[in-house]
């Protein structure tokens, strides 16, 4: 047996760390005992998902936290929330936020305020914020179909006539947004990505994003136009790439080019590391007017330029607690 | 020196651990890899089948290449021995079910490794320092789910620790030369961490050598040998089993090492998610191979461990008569070197806490040590009451892992201790849930109750082959079928990890809702989302 005489000196010291090792089993069976067992319920989450489905209203945004939950909070409320509402860019369309939260946690989007409302359904917790009145006068991502698209070659605009049907193909990693989608402009049937439609695709931070789809074909724009658009004090315009189209920050920029009534008002440069970048335009001398919005989409090389983005015109947000 | 009994406790431990590896393993489902050396496996043992009956075919360098072909990137070892389990199934049907015939070896090699880590910690401390390590082995959840696998994490655990073993019973036997250098070829047929092992032997010889002339030059004492016998064995049975046991390399064989050398000094980088951040390219963060230990290994076993580790250094420096083959230095740099690995920026991290099992051991050969020492400083005299509390003291030190492990099946990928906050902790801390696909066979009964007359599935991460044994197994009927396409699916899965969420998203769009038909949770954590295809739904 080991027994150094030279430890005898420092016996002390090591016989109060043997001993306190024996408490440590203690320590780890009573925390994970108290881990395992405060769990929450299927039970707690429909009791929660039951009193908001029993309030909620237009307007209302539900979320859950931590977010790990959220495909939890999907199984029981998935009904109310929309694709657009999971890839939400901001909350700005909403005017009330539910949360259902376990563990204390709140989302990051929630304001930093006391909740109107609170409610425990055992180990979930149920949580409602006010907005305000949402600023939000025009969704273009939601309002798709209303526009007009065309491409330009050779310097001559076409028409990309819209078209449904057909079935996604494929899935899984590294495959982005499946195409064709079940309804989209479609500019070239010879490339199928060519196309312009809403979809929810993947950020470079792993997030969904409702969007729409406006892959660039080069120097020559993609366009899409919308008319009769409610112009407020700003056009906010979030754009992206997926997440495997940009992540080796490999790729060219790939610029948008927003018009108002046929004038650029705004160019929205996005590079590769980007992420899901914000742009604000001011459009408050333009405020109360209803005229064309186009956004047009170009790229020096768009290969693998799977650009998407959301916008919307807004009014100053007012009433917000 | 006979050590009368040792090895009797070690195969005990050894069979007792098959038999709760046996016992566990049908819960578990077949993952990505598995599926991949399954495939392996059939077409290996279907050329040892011929090479049985017609020596003169087998050996042709056509049906060499058709049948080594497959997963090349890998020596054969273990796959060899996952083919041996299949013909024993078919032949005899010595297995409850077609995976346990694949996972037998796997399961084999992680019995013989718990033995070894008794019989290597009785040598080098004391019974009870071995006894203990090995139970700790035995009981890290991590190293648990994967001793089910036909994979060669543990396998290659094992085959590390007997090259450890046999070269440090080499310092002061000599006749050990030998088995060091068989070892090693087995180790180098087993899979390429082996390749670590010269280095790590070398620098602690070095030290050995230098304090040996030393002691020598002041006493005159010859404790160990000077000539490294190890070495000239390592390089002379080494490279010679490596290349006599992988028929892949009997032809072309410079090019075909060369590509094999190339393949794993550029590995391809995979998705890991770490605090929140998807990894998929260097540099990788340097503290995520601790981080994971500590996040894995209970508590308990890793304090042990740590004290344990400072108790035998501090007495090794204490000790009046120096160990001359310095066991502290060797188990020291046998536990660090995979971790330093690791942390390089450059390497790969995208296995989970598998590539650095081969410290495990170490751990828990110190873990034993600290154990030992623990006993000792005990207040009790010697006799029947020490026994009993010697014994008392060892159970309650292991419960915890003890109940971690068994909390931790069939999940063990997603399992984390309680220094992350256990599995919902670590969800919260953007921690990696799961990889390759396995946990699909925790939802058979749900799919089963969906979809009683069978349906089609798009199944995410899980592997073809994977899937196919469900069916081999029994556990879902022939009439579920895989398929790639979200849109043609009956359901569709999402195995959840940080990247896999473009899935979700596919299906979102695809499917046009949000709302999964079930989630597959473990202490509250999603691990699959499952979907139901609206344009299906009435087909059932």
């Amino acid at each position: 047996m080991l027994r150094p005489k030279g430890l005898e000196r420092s016996r002390s010291s090591w016989w109060w760390l043997w001993a306190s090792l024996l408490s440590v089993p203690l320590f780890e069976l009573s925390r994970h005992a108290w881990i395992v067992t405060h769990v929450p319920s299927d039970a707690d989450y429909r009791a929660a998902a039951s009193f908001v489905r029993s309030q909620f209203q237009a307007g209302d945004l539900i979320t859950g936290a931590p977010s790990f939950i959220d495909p939890i909070v999907r199984l029981h409320l998935g009904d109310l929330i929309t694709p657009a509402m999971a890839g939400r860019s901001d909350d700005a369309a909403y005017e009330r936020i539910w949360v259902i939260s376990i563990r204390d946690a709140v989302p990051a989007d929630a304001p930093r305020t006391t909740p109107q409302l609170e409610r425990e359904f055992g180990r979930v917790r149920v949580l409602r914020y006010a907005l305000g009145k949402s600023p939000v006068l025009f969704d273009f991502t939601g309002a798709w179909s209303i526009a007009s698209a065309t491409i330009v070659r050779g310097g001559s605009e076409q028409a990309c006539p819209m078209r449904a049907g057909g079935v996604p193909r494929g899935g899984g990693l590294g495959k982005g947004v499946l195409m064709p989608f079940s309804r989209r402009f479609e500019c070239d049937s010879d490339r199928p990505w060519l196309v312009m439609g809403p979809v929810v695709m993947e950020d470079l931070d792993n997030q969904p994003r409702a969007c729409i789809w406006q892959h660039p074909q080069g120097q020559e724009p993609v366009s899409l136009r919308f008319p009769n658009v409610p112009i407020g004090d700003q056009l906010v315009f979030y754009g992206g790439l997926y997440y495997e189209s940009e992540r080796m920050r490999e790729g060219g920029p790939v610029e948008a080019t927003i018009a108002i009534d046929g004038v650029a008002r705004a160019r929205f440069t996005h590079r590769d590391g980007d992420g899901w970048k914000r742009s604000v335009v001011n459009t408050q001398e333009l405020a109360g007017r209803h005229t064309e919005v186009s956004i047009s989409v170009r790229a020096p090389e768009p290969h693998q330029r799977s650009f998407c983005w959301s916008a919307s015109t807004r009014r100053a947000r007012v009433g917000a607690p | 020196m006979k050590r009368p009994g040792l090895h009797t406790v070690g195969a005990s431990l050894c069979v007792g651990y098959v038999v709760l590896l046996l016992a566990t393993a049908g819960a578990i489902g077949l993952s990505r890899d598995e599926g991949i050396y399954v495939d392996a496996a059939q077409r290996y043992a279907g050329w040892l089948e011929l090479l049985a009956r017609e020596p003169g075919a087998a050996l042709t360098r056509n049906n060499i290449d058709a049948a080594f072909q497959t997963n090349h990137e890998h020596p054969p070892l273990m796959k060899l021995l996952f083919g041996l389990g299949f013909l024993a199934q078919r032949a005899f049907h010595a297995f409850a079910s077609d995976s346990q015939a694949f996972r037998f070896a796997g399961m084999l090699s992680a019995g013989l490794l718990v033995w070894l880590i008794y019989v290597f910690g009785a040598r080098a401390f004391s019974r009870s320092a071995g006894l203990f390590a090995a139970c700790a082995f035995a009981l890290l959840p991590r190293p648990f789910y994967h001793a089910h696998l036909n994979a060669f994490d543990v396998p290659i655990t094992l085959a590390c620790t007997a090259v450890i073993y046999a070269y440090y019973r080499s310092l002061r036997d000599p006749r050990f030369a030998w088995l060091t250098g068989f070892t090693f070829g087995l180790a180098l047929l087993t899979k390429h961490n082996s390749w670590f092992l010269p280095g790590i032997f070398a620098i602690h010889f070095s030290v050995c050598a230098f304090l040996e002339r030393r002691q020598r030059a002041r006493t005159g004492i010859r404790n160990m040998s000077l000539v490294p016998y190890w070495l000239l064995a390592m390089l002379g049975l080494g490279p010679l089993m490596f290349v006599a046991g992988w028929p892949w390399l009997w032809h072309d064989t410079l090019a075909r090492v060369n590509s094999y050398l190339g393949f794993h000094t550029h590995h391809e980088y995979y998705n890991m998610e770490y605090f929140g951040v998807n990894y998929f390219w260097p540099p990788f963060p340097s503290s995520y191979a601790w981080i994971m230990t500590l996040f894995t290994v209970p508590l308990t076993t890793l304090l042990l461990g740590s004290a344990g580790l400072v108790y035998e250094a501090q007495a090794s420096w204490l000790r009046p008569k120096p160990d001359a083959t310095q066991t502290t230095v060797l188990l020291l740099g046998a536990l660090l070197a995979p971790l330093v690995v690791i942390s390089i920026p450059t390497t790969p991290i995208f296995g989970g806490t598998k590539h650095w099992f081969t410290a495990y051991p170490f751990l828990a050969l110190f873990a034993g040590r600290g154990f030992q020492a623990l006993l000792a400083a005990l207040p009790v005299r010697a006799g029947r009451g020490r026994a009993l509390l010697s014994w008392g003291a060892g159970a309650w030190l292991l419960l915890p892992a003890a109940v971690e492990t068994a909390h931790s099946h069939p999940f063990g990928l997603s399992h984390y201790t309680v220094a992350a906050g256990g599995v919902p902790g670590a969800a919260e801390k953007g921690m990696n849930r799961q990889f390759w696909g396995f946990t699909t066979r925790s939802l058979v009964p749900y799919l089963r109750s969906v979809l009683p007359n069978g349906g089609t599935l798009y199944v995410c991460d899980t592997i073809y082959w994977a899937f196919e044994m469900l069916i081999r197994d029994g556990l879902l009927p022939p009439t579920f079928r895989p398929t790639g396409e979200i849109a043609q699916a009956d359901y569709a899965l999402v195995h959840h990890e940080k990247h896999f969420a473009e899935v979700d998203h596919q299906i979102w769009t695809t499917y046009g809702s949000v709302r999964p038909a079930y989630v597959l949770r473990y202490d509250g954590v999603p691990i699959i989302s499952v979907y139901k295809n609206p344009r299906n739904a009435g087909s059932r």
